[in-house]
């Protein structure tokens, strides 16, 4: 998948142009924020849950070397092979030599954001075994060649005259319909086929567990659950940060996920993998092989305050709440991950120096922070991306800023600290800019550095006496 | 009778001193003085939020010399508040002194409507209205601060004055600092949802605590939609809903 972070501006710009011709578009986030908001009045506690969660997430990656360890030792015990791949090369290089050896033609695969992440289907494409999506938003996606609108509902943003028009063309659609449910058959009809005859299956992962060596997949269509039963071989893929110490935190994470996501108590299918088929079962894969992707996280790992972002489960509360993505969609991040959860996970796995967008298109408004069960301070992470990226930070990439920004701040510290420089450069910059005024409003200032301001709105010419001056003229009021 | 010490944002020093004199007047009705330091500028959060920490701990150290002594510290905003009373220790954790003075500070910060309502235990400030308003809850107010009741209990204590309910009142009006400037389309459209949202409500002014949503909401109905009107509490309190400049 083609990166294209450095381009969120103008990405971003079409999207909303997009989204206001299209007003419909701002419908899918809201509607899984109030199902959210609806799923979590369940709980008893919301707070004590959530905070629960990020304990746990914050104990998973303090001990994460150490639980790595642990669950690699009890899933080969259980019967799978761990694979460790260094980086996206690494990894899908195994797979695809894996399923040529195993003479796989195609494979089928459950959703994986991981994948999208390695850029696994471009891979198997690449060396000529196809493979097909299962998730329904993931397959019409798939077919349509767009990257995840939504980390977790990939086409929510399509109509059904786009879907109805590509499963004409490609999914053996025999009439045209728009009713959902029958493009739906249509979808399930054709894939119904490549279950059958699979050999080869490719499922993520949401949790996995230490202490037993366990995989936990949790989705409503069904279809990770046949991804991962059908096929001879499994590969399951799963980011080094998945890992929880025990069931009982794996559960508890369970329970958040799934009401912070879409609200439900639990989703239709929750499965669990402890190792293939064994003896005298009639059920589950020949081989199971979990691949463990590091692709630059454990050198964000040593870094301790940007590890938080590690912590994210993949619920996507923080994308449905955030005013910003409402108004962009998943679109304009420019690669995988969408959202405050994608802004702050993605400079770091692609360096700070192309990514400047993620972390300052963000008002700092904190929503995504108020509603996340990792416990991840989002806004916290962006002002410290902000600072490594002025100081220019080698280790993830900082990139100066323009000088004449600078200079700017430079000059207005040296000013804050005398009142009588500060007092002459507000005399100064109201002389200035109060030219361009009428009737005390400014519409429009010749180029600089504000410009953006007046493209949208107007700013109240600076008083003609300051707060300060009055209250010097009229002793305080007293 | 107890000095309160204003701590004026530079927004509203330039633009909007009628909300400095508002929080003046309205700590004086409630039955305290307020003094103002003169050689007060800026909390420095312009800086710490485009990442120039450097700077930010210039403006942080000027605010902790010249504040450090006040018994109480009020400011008719929240993300300046904040500012002070979150991120001066953070900013200054490296600096065991700073940081110190900066802890110790922290805690005799307030916003406005917090210190009205939780300190003074005042709600009923003698404003009236004859009319509806709704109330638009900043970021830096609510999840910044936890400030949700207080504003509220003040609007509902103006005689006349009806609160009625907003959708998405705590929802981001596209402000942002740097933000509103470097993405004029995004923040353009976060805007319009709130305004419609506010239209939506049929309040008749749309009231809120913080400097910077009131430059973005009323900046873009300047241009827009002259009619409508968004107001400071503060300036509301004061004024009985007539206000400006």
């Amino acid at each position: 998948m083609q990166i294209k972070t450095e381009e969120f501006a103008e990405l971003a710009k079409r999207e909303v142009a997009k989204s206001r011709a299209y007003p419909s578009l701002k419908n899918a986030p809201n509607m899984l924020y109030t199902k959210r908001m609806v799923g979590m009045k369940t709980l008893p506690d919301v707070a004590a849950y959530q905070a629960y969660g990020a304990a746990i997430r914050a104990e998973a990656l303090n001990r994460l070397p150490e639980l790595l360890e642990e669950f690699e030792k009890n899933a080969v015990a259980n019967g799978a092979k761990v694979v460790w791949s260094r980086n996206a090369k690494e990894a899908d290089e195994y797979i695809v030599n894996l399923a040529k050896e195993r003479g796989a033609k195609f494979v089928i695969k459950g959703k994986s954001m991981v994948t999208e992440e390695i850029g696994l289907n471009d891979t198997l494409n690449d060396q000529g075994i196809v493979p097909w999506e299962t998730d329904l938003g993931e397959f019409i996606a798939q077919q349509m060649q767009r990257p995840p609108f939504h980390i977790v509902a990939p086409a929510i943003n399509l109509t059904c005259e786009e879907i109805c028009e590509v499963f004409m063309k490609q999914v053996d659609m025999k009439e045209r319909t728009l009713d959902p449910v029958a493009l739906g058959l249509a979808a399930r009809l054709f894939l119904r086929e490549k279950f059958h005859r699979a050999s080869f299956g490719v499922a993520g992962v949401n949790v996995a567990v230490a202490e037993t060596g366990t995989t936990i997949n949790l989705e409503n269509e069904g279809n990770i659950r046949f991804t991962k039963s059908s096929p001879r071989t499994l590969v399951l893929v799963m980011s080094i940060e998945k890992v929880v110490p025990t069931m009982k935190d794996a559960m508890h994470i369970v329970r958040l996920l799934s009401r912070n996501c879409t609200g439900q108590r639990l989703p239709a299918y929750v499965s669990m993998d402890s190792g293939p088929k064994r003896t005298g079962e009639i059920d589950g894969p020949d081989e199971m092989i979990i691949v463990i992707v590091d692709n630059g996280r454990s050198k964000l790992y040593q870094d301790t305050r940007a590890r938080e972002a590690l912590r994210c489960i993949r619920c996507a509360a923080c994308l449905n709440t955030c005013p910003v993505y409402r108004q962009i969609g998943g679109y304009s991040y420019g690669w995988v991950y969408s959202g405050p959860m994608g802004q702050v996970l993605m400079p770091l796995l692609l360096g700070l120096d192309r990514t400047q967008h993620l972390y300052r298109a963000t008002t700092l408004c904190g929503a995504c922070k108020s509603v996340c069960p990792a416990g991840i301070d989002h806004p916290k992470l962006f002002l410290y991306y902000r600072s490594m990226d002025v100081s220019g930070a080698p280790y993830f990439k900082g990139k100066k800023r323009p000088s004449g920004e600078g200079r700017f701040f430079k000059a207005w510290s040296m000013a804050l600290t005398h009142a009588w420089l500060w007092n002459l450069g507000v005399r100064l910059a109201r002389n200035v800019i109060n030219k361009f005024a009428a009737d005390g409003v400014i519409s429009k200032l010749p180029g600089g550095t504000f410009a953006g301001w007046f493209e949208k709105r107007d700013l109240p010419a600076i008083a003609k006496k300051t707060f300060r001056e009055r209250w010097k003229e009229t002793k305080g009021g007293n | 009778m107890k000095d309160v010490s204003l701590f004026i944002p530079c927004t509203v020093d330039l633009f909007l001193p009628h909300v400095g004199e508002a929080t003046a007047f309205l700590l004086r009705r409630a039955g305290v003085k307020p003094i103002y330091h003169q050689a007060q500028t800026c909390c420095g959060q312009p800086a710490m939020n485009s990442g120039y920490t450097q700077q930010a701990k210039k403006a942080a150290k000027h605010f902790i010399d010249l504040f450090g002594d006040d018994e109480a510290v009020v400011s008719p905003s929240g993300s300046c508040t904040c500012m002070v009373k979150y991120h001066y220790p953070e900013i200054l954790s490296d600096e065991p002194e700073w940081f110190g003075r900066a802890t110790e500070l922290a805690p005799r910060v307030y916003e406005l409507s917090q210190y009205l309502v939780d300190v003074l235990k005042v709600e009923d400030l003698g404003a009236t209205f004859n009319g509806k308003v709704a109330y638009h809850e900043s970021c830096h107010i609510l999840r910044g601060l936890g400030i949700s009741e207080q504003p509220q209990k003040l609007i509902s204590a103006v005689k006349g004055a009806q609160l009625v309910p907003m959708n998405q009142a705590d929802f981001c009006c596209g402000f942002g600092g740097e933000f509103s400037v470097h993405y004029p389309d995004i923040s353009e459209s976060m805007v319009q949802d709130k305004i419609k949202n506010f239209i939506e409500s049929n309040a008749d002014i749309l009231l809120l605590c913080e400097p910077g949503c009131l430059l973005n909401i009323s900046g873009y109905l300047s241009r827009n939609l002259p009619g409508k009107k968004v107001m400071h509490l503060a300036s509301f309190l004061a004024s009985n809903g007539r206000e400006e400049r």
